[in-house]
Order: C-alpha cells, then sequence, then structure tokens
C-alpha cells in the first residue's frame, strides 16, 4: 500500500481519496464487477445491513433482547464466539503442517488461511464484545487486573497473542519477510494448539456442568477446530478452482486433495471423541451428566444431535471423502460445507446440553428442562458475522493476490534438477529432440520453489 | 547457503554477468513499485548459488515476482515498528495513568471494611435453613427485593422459595412462581404439572451460599467477584463485565444478570449479582433482611466462631448438612429438615 497525496495504491490499483473521484471510481468498479459478484456483494452487504441495528440494540447492557435466560445464560453468541475462534486455530493448525512442519502438499493453504484466521479471529471477538455487556473493561481489567485462576482470562491472553501473531504473519506474507513470517508461522501454529484447548477448558473446568466438565473438552475442542479449519479452506479452495482464481490449477492438484485427507482425519478423530462424550454421558453415575446427555439424544436436542450433527454433519461428509466416486473437488466442496456445518451445530448442541439439565437459578425452575430460543437479534448478529468474513474475503481475494505466498521459497531452497538445468541450457548444447516445452520438468512453473 | 531477504536490493548470489536482461532488476525495491516497475520479473534472486556459466532456470521464480501486486502492499519496516511502539507506549501509559486515576483498584489487598468499626477478621458467619419449618409465605424474598432493590420481576432474586410437592398421581415436582414472592398456589405451577392438586409439599428457602471453595470467584476473569476477610462473596460493579461466567459456573443457581430495570442492585444493569448475606447490614451487627422477616424462624443467621451465639449450639447439636455436597465447593448454607434428609 502506498499512500500518496490524493490516492492511495492498493496491488497496483490507484484509489483516490477525494470523496467525488472515490465514489465515480467505485461506481466504475461495481459496473466492472461481473453480475454474479455484484450479486453476491448486494446479498452479503444487505446482510450486514440486517445485522448493525441488532448490533446496536445487544450493545447497552440489559437490555435483554439476546434470548438468554438466568437459567440458560450462554446462547448463540458464545456458540457464534467459540465457532469463529476455534476455526481460526484449526486455520492454522492445518495450515501450519505446510507452514511450519514443511510437508510440501500443505503449502498451498498458506497465504488464504492467515486471510481467514484473521478474519475469523477479528469476527470472533467482534462476537464476544455484544455479548459482553462491558467489553471495555475486559481489555483494560485482563491487562491490569490478571486473574490467573479463570480460564477465560488464558483464554484472553492466548487469543490476543493469537489476533497480534497473525497480524504480523499477514503483514510479514505481503511485504515478503520470509523469516519473520516462518517465526509467526510457527508461533500461530503453537497458539493454534494452546488457545482452543483454554477455550475448552473455560467449559471444562466447571464443576456445576457435568456435560462440560472434564478434561476431553479440551481434547474435542482442538478437534473440532482442527475439522472446521480445515473445512473452511475446502469450501474456499473449491471456490478458487472453480470461479479460476489465483492458485487455481495448484488449488484442483494439490489444495484439494490436501484438504480432503485432513478432513478425513478430522472427521474420524472428531466422530469418535463425540461417540465417547455420549457413552461417557449415558453411562455416567452423575445424575444431572446423564440428564444432560439423555436429553442431548433423546430429548429435546435429539433432532440437532442426529439429524444435523451426527448425520449431516459426521456421516455424510465422512462418506463423501471415503467413496471413490466422489472424491472430486465437488465433493470435497459438499463434505467441507456439511462438516463445517456440522461444527456449528455441534457447538450449539454442546453449549445447549451444558445448560439443559434440569436446575433452577435465581428463583426459575427449569424443568423438565431449560428451555432456550435465540432471539431475532442474536440471529440476525451470527448471519452478519458470517456475511462479514464472507464479504471481506471475497474482496481479499478480487483485490489482493492471494495466490501461494513465497514467502518460504528463500527458507526451503530447493536444488533445481538436472533435467530443469539441462532444459534451460542454450539449445547448441542441448540433445536433439530435448527442449524447455517439451521437458515435463518444466510444465509446473515454480513447483521447485515450493 | 545464502538466505536473504529478497527486498534488500541484488543478492550476491545472483551473477550479474550470467544474468539476462531481464532478470536485472528483479530486486527493485517493493515499497517503491509502481504498475511500470511491477512488471514481471523472471529471474531467481535466492538460489542455491547456481554455476556461473548457467542462467537462472526461469521456472524456478518465486510467485512474488510473478505477481508484482504481493510486493505492491508493503509498508514499511520502520512505520510497522513505529505503530507497534505506540501500541505499546499506548498501552504502558494506560498501565500508568490507572495509578494516578485508577479504574480499578488493587486487588493486592483485601477490600476495606463496608462500615469502618467493623473487624472481619475472626468471624465465622453462618447460615442456616430450616426446610421443616418454612411455610412457603414468601416474606423473605419480598424483604430482599426491597432492602436490595432487587427488581420486582420474578425471574430476578437473590433469594428465593422452592417447593418440592407431591401431587395426587405421587409424582414430585418442583415449582418456585415468581420466586416465592407472593407464596404458593394450592396446585403446582411446575411445567407439565400446572394445575395438579398438591397432597404434600416442603418449602426450600435459597439463597448464595457463600461457599468456601467457591467456583464464581475463581473463574472470574477479571477478579470482580471477590471474598472479604469474613468469607462473604461480593460481586465489584465497576469491574464486572457481565460475561455470565459466574452465572454458569454456580452449581446452586444463586447468579444472575441484572437487567435493565426500574431498580436494580447497584445501579449498574448487566452485571453479576447474587445475594451476600446482606453484608451492609451485618457488618453492622444487624440481620440479614430475610432472617429478620422470617416468622417461623426457618433462617437463622448468626457468628458460629462464637461457641456461645445460637447459630453455633445450632450447628453442634442438630448437625445440618449442605445441599448437593457432590459439587465440592463446601457451602457455608446448612440445611435442616426434609432438604437434606431425602438427599
Amino acid at each position: 500500500m502506498i499512500l500518496t497525496g490524493r490516492s492511495v495504491i492498493l496491488a497496483g490499483r490507484p484509489i483516490p481519496l477525494e470523496p467525488r473521484a472515490a465514489a465515480t471510481a467505485l461506481g466504475r468498479e461495481i459496473a466492472s464487477m461481473p453480475r454474479g459478484l455484484r450479486l453476491w456483494f448486494a446479498v452479503l452487504l444487505g446482510t450486514i445491513a440486517l445485522a448493525v441495528p441488532a448490533a446496536l440494540l445487544a450493545l447497552p447492557p440489559g437490555w435483554e433482547v439476546l434470548g438468554t435466560t438466568p437459567t440458560f445464560e450462554w446462547g448463540l453468541l458464545i456458540v457464534g464466539y467459540v465457532f469463529f475462534a476455534i476455526t481460526t486455530s484449526g486455520l492454522c493448525l492445518a495450515s501450519s503442517l505446510g507452514t511450519v512442519f514443511g510437508i510440501e502438499r500443505f503449502r498451498p493453504l498458506e497465504k488464504r488461511h492467515a486471510i481467514l484466521a484473521l478474519l475469523c479471529l477479528t469476527t470472533a471477538f467482534g462476537i464476544i464484545a455484544l455479548d459482553l455487556h462491558y467489553p471495555i473493561r475486559m481489555v483494560f481489567g485482563a491487562v491490569l487486573i490478571p486473574s490467573p485462576s479463570s480460564p477465560m482470562w488464558w483464554m484472553g491472553v492466548f487469543y490476543g497473542i493469537y489476533l497480534c501473531v497473525l497480524v504480523v504473519e499477514v503483514w510479514s506474507m505481503f511485504t515478503n519477510h520470509p523469516r519473520i513470517h516462518q517465526v509467526t508461522c510457527t508461533m500461530a501454529a503453537c497458539t493454534a494448539i494452546v488457545a482452543p484447548a483454554t477455550l475448552g477448558a473455560v467449559f471444562g473446568v466447571l464443576v456445576a456442568r457435568p456435560f462440560w466438565h472434564g478434561p476431553f473438552t479440551a481434547v474435542l475442542m482442538v478437534a473440532s477446530a482442527f475439522l472446521s479449519g480445515t473445512a473452511l479452506l475446502g469450501v474456499v479452495f473449491y471456490g478458487v478452482h472453480r470461479l479460476r482464481l489465483a492458485g487455481a490449477e495448484r488449488a484442483a492438484s494439490l489444495a484439494i486433495p490436501s484438504i480432503r485427507l485432513l478432513l478425513s482425519l478430522g472427521l474420524v478423530v472428531v466422530a469418535t471423541l463425540v461417540g465417547r462424550q455420549v457413552v461417557a454421558g449415558l453411562t455416567s453415575e452423575l445424575p444431572s451428566f446423564r440428564e444432560a446427555t439423555e436429553l442431548l439424544v433423546a430429548g429435546p436436542l435429539a433432532w440437532q444431535f442426529w439429524g444435523l450433527r451426527v448425520i449431516l454433519g459426521l456421516a455424510i461428509p465422512i462418506l463423501l471423502v471415503a467413496l471413490p466416486a466422489t472424491r472430486t473437488p465437488v465433493g470435497t466442496f459438499a463434505a467441507s460445507l456439511l462438516a463445517i456445518a456440522g461444527v456449528f451445530v455441534d457447538r450449539m448442541t454442546f453449549v445447549a446440553a451444558g445448560q439443559i439439565a434440569p436446575t433452577s437459578v435465581a428463583g426459575n425452575v427449569a424443568a423438565p428442562f431449560a428451555v432456550y430460543s435465540p432471539s431475532l437479534v442474536e440471529i440476525a448478529i451470527i448471519l452478519g458475522a458470517v456475511a462479514f468474513v464472507a464479504l471481506v474475503y471475497s474482496l481479499a481475494e478480487r483485490y489482493l493476490d492471494l495466490n501461494e505466498s513465497d514467502a518460504h521459497a528463500a527458507v526451503t531452497l530447493p536444488v533445481p534438477s538436472l533435467e530443469r538445468i539441462r532444459a534451460l541450457l542454450p539449445a547448441r548444447r542441448r540433445p536433439a529432440g530435448t527442449g524447455v516445452a517439451g521437458g515435463q520438468a518444466v510444465q509446473d512453473p515454480g513447483a521447485g520453489v515450493r | 547457503m545464502p538466505r536473504r531477504r529478497r527486498s534488500r536490493g541484488p543478492t550476491a548470489a545472483t551473477p550479474a554477468s550470467a544474468t539476462p536482461a531481464s532478470a536485472a532488476p528483479v530486486m527493485a525495491a517493493p515499497a517503491m513499485a509502481t504498475p511500470a516497475s511491477a512488471a514481471p520479473v523472471m529471474a531467481a534472486p535466492v538460489m542455491a548459488a547456481p554455476s556461473p556459466e548457467l542462467p537462472v532456470p526461469a521456472e524456478l521464480v518465486p510467485l512474488a515476482d510473478l505477481a508484482p501486486a504481493i510486493t505492491e502492499i508493503s509498508v514499511s519496516r520502520r512505520r510497522f515498528l513505529g505503530f507497534g511502539l505506540a501500541v505499546v507506549g499506548g498501552l504502558t501509559g494506560a498501565a500508568g495513568l490507572s495509578r494516578f486515576f485508577p479504574v480499578f483498584e488493587e486487588t493486592s489487598s483485601a477490600p476495606p471494611p463496608i462500615v469502618p468499626a467493623y473487624d472481619p477478621v475472626g468471624k465465622a458467619w453462618t447460615f442456616v435453613v430450616d426446610s421443616a419449618a418454612c411455610i412457603g409465605c414468601g416474606l423473605c424474598v419480598v424483604a430482599c427485593k426491597d432492602e436490595n432493590a432487587v427488581t420486582e420481576d420474578g425471574e430476578f432474586a437473590r433469594t428465593w422459595v422452592e417447593r418440592h410437592a407431591v401431587t395426587a398421581d405421587g409424582a414430585t415436582y418442583v415449582d418456585s412462581p415468581e420466586g416465592g414472592m407472593e407464596g404458593f398456589p394450592s396446585t403446582s405451577t411446575a411445567p407439565g404439572a400446572e394445575g395438579k392438586t398438591v397432597d404434600s409439599a416442603y418449602f426450600e428457602p435459597r439463597l448464595c451460599m457463600q461457599c468456601e471453595e467457591s467456583p464464581c470467584t475463581s473463574v472470574c476473569p477479571v477478579g470482580a467477584t471477590y471474598r472479604t476477610a469474613d468469607g462473604i462473596i461480593l460481586v465489584d460493579p465497576r469491574r464486572c463485565i457481565g460475561c455470565g461466567y459466574c452465572v454458569v459456573a454456580c452449581p446452586y443457581g444463586a447468579r444472575y444478570l441484572t437487567p435493565a430495570a426500574e431498580q436494580s442492585p447497584n445501579d449498574t444493569p448487566g452485571i453479576a449479582d447474587k445475594c451476600t448475606w446482606c453484608y451492609h447490614r451485618i457488618s453492622r451487627g444487624s440481620l440479614p433482611a430475610c432472617v429478620e422477616v422470617c416468622p417461623v424462624g426457618a433462617r437463622k443467621f448468626g457468628d458460629a466462631a462464637d461457641p456461645e451465639s445460637e447459630i453455633a449450639t445450632l450447628v453442634r447439636e442438630r448437625h445440618p448438612k449442605p445441599l448437593d455436597p457432590e459439587f465440592g465447593t463446601r457451602p457455608r448454607v446448612l440445611y435442616l429438615g426434609p432438604s437434606v434428609e431425602e438427599a
């Protein structure tokens, strides 16, 4: 980005700063967009426009515009926060395989994951700010008065560090600082494990909520993070492949198969952990744990759990990635979409099952179970958050070069193969019948440096 | 193997003599890039020291050189560091300023007592509830709301009364209409049992248990929930962020987030609130409001550190028990009667 007196140059495009010229340029830019893209942006902007008044209504403390009650204090906004926060971690976990561990086939995930991770994390913070009644106090309170006994404080610390690391990572990627990028990628990968584990601990330490309580909550949170991050990459890279965006060839040949592999892994691990959770709950000696699990699998949450979570969110995606007939980009896309929706539903049922057991809070007796219905304000905020991520990412995809980063090129230098060197020799030194265009080694330019 | 940042001018590893003309400007400073200078350049800046007589293979060019947009979006390191320093400086300055203009009070020492003459040290405040004696009149709930400016809305209560009723069909239901504020009708109001005639029942007054191992204090991310020297757990309304973590952490359901009502405790909506055992009264030597108004003496309160006190005698002789001891929070409200006999 270059700032001049009257314009800013972004990705080679001069953007005027003077209002009238900017409006003209914007109009010209919108007119130049394909019709489908214009419609896409219009839908996203419309959704955000609905979410803005909802967010303003949620800001004043104590207005009771959310559907939460004393017996069901954490609702859809907490679900949204957890979902976006763990997705951030999952994105870094998935991409760290290429960035940190140097596995070549995962390299194409690098740049897009960083943009998405930064977007998801800022969205998560935005949602939690709307859920908290005094978010400013949270920022100052967490800095000035550390409360190390609270997992929520640690969660704030780790996700705060995460945000800083992601900002530096994106900066280093776009400004071509490979060493800084490598260090921040490694830090992001470490934080990507610690942060969702701490988020799991926020729920896991609560003895009062047996469904949440226990070490497996943190494990499930990390596994869900991995799954949702991978699934989001699957959705995005299918778009890259389908719309022939930058790096489309590598999306089809490398990224999508890699995502399919990671997706399979994530789905199986999460399915195992969900199964363990249900079995542990149904056989528990703690009445409230057993009741909560029964309400999950055979009560008011059953259709969400079996229909959306297990069948649509786990079983069908597993089939899609396992069956040879659906091992295609479309199959991976469908599996990713279902898997990410499944993780969202999983977070919903998880948060609900922890609070649904019969209880009484501040004079409210919730029997035979606590009831919660999200309000329109909450639904609008969540839809707006999704639209915000989609909009900003679409803008980034259009106006930034999100092709694979070469930030690691200087770190992991390849040795040029003999064939490549021979292919580049002057024609008189080459054996007859060989050429640059005819050699297999030069059909994928740049493959050696990735 | 030379490892360099690629944005720092021509590298020594690139043999100028053997480099084709198109490769020469490959290291143009990205910050100065313009659309003209951003034309694709076809040489690898950092290679594994290719032999001088060989040209740099074009297919090994990093993608950034083929995608000039990357290099155009460059914020200088100086500006980035400057921004970082400004943020760090701002936070440090805010921390320093907070010493002079405290946003939050220090938590290192216990907060001062509400009543200066009150000495909290050595107190062992204990609350005993006799569920066999309670008649469910709801006077305690009304007195609490009046004393502590709790909203009239029955959904929010610092103390409430639950009725454990057995209906004609032999089933047991728990209800608490309006927190028991207006007493209880002769029929059940529990979901699924509305209108069923109550055959027998006992009443269980509920309030904050002031647990010795209180989860609400340990989970609070900003230290807004704290314990006084005499063991009472209070909420600092200026510090609470309204996250609701303590509400879901309390196994006894004693907390709620205050609504924006006409009257609310501490005049701060959206923060956590709960029973304080009327700390402003007990530190002045009075009884909690609910204890004072109870017509049947179902609520007993006192300092168990005094062996001659009524509460100490009650604890010693009748052995009241806590509710739900399996949570391991060591509640300091103890119960007599069917509440703990059934368990």
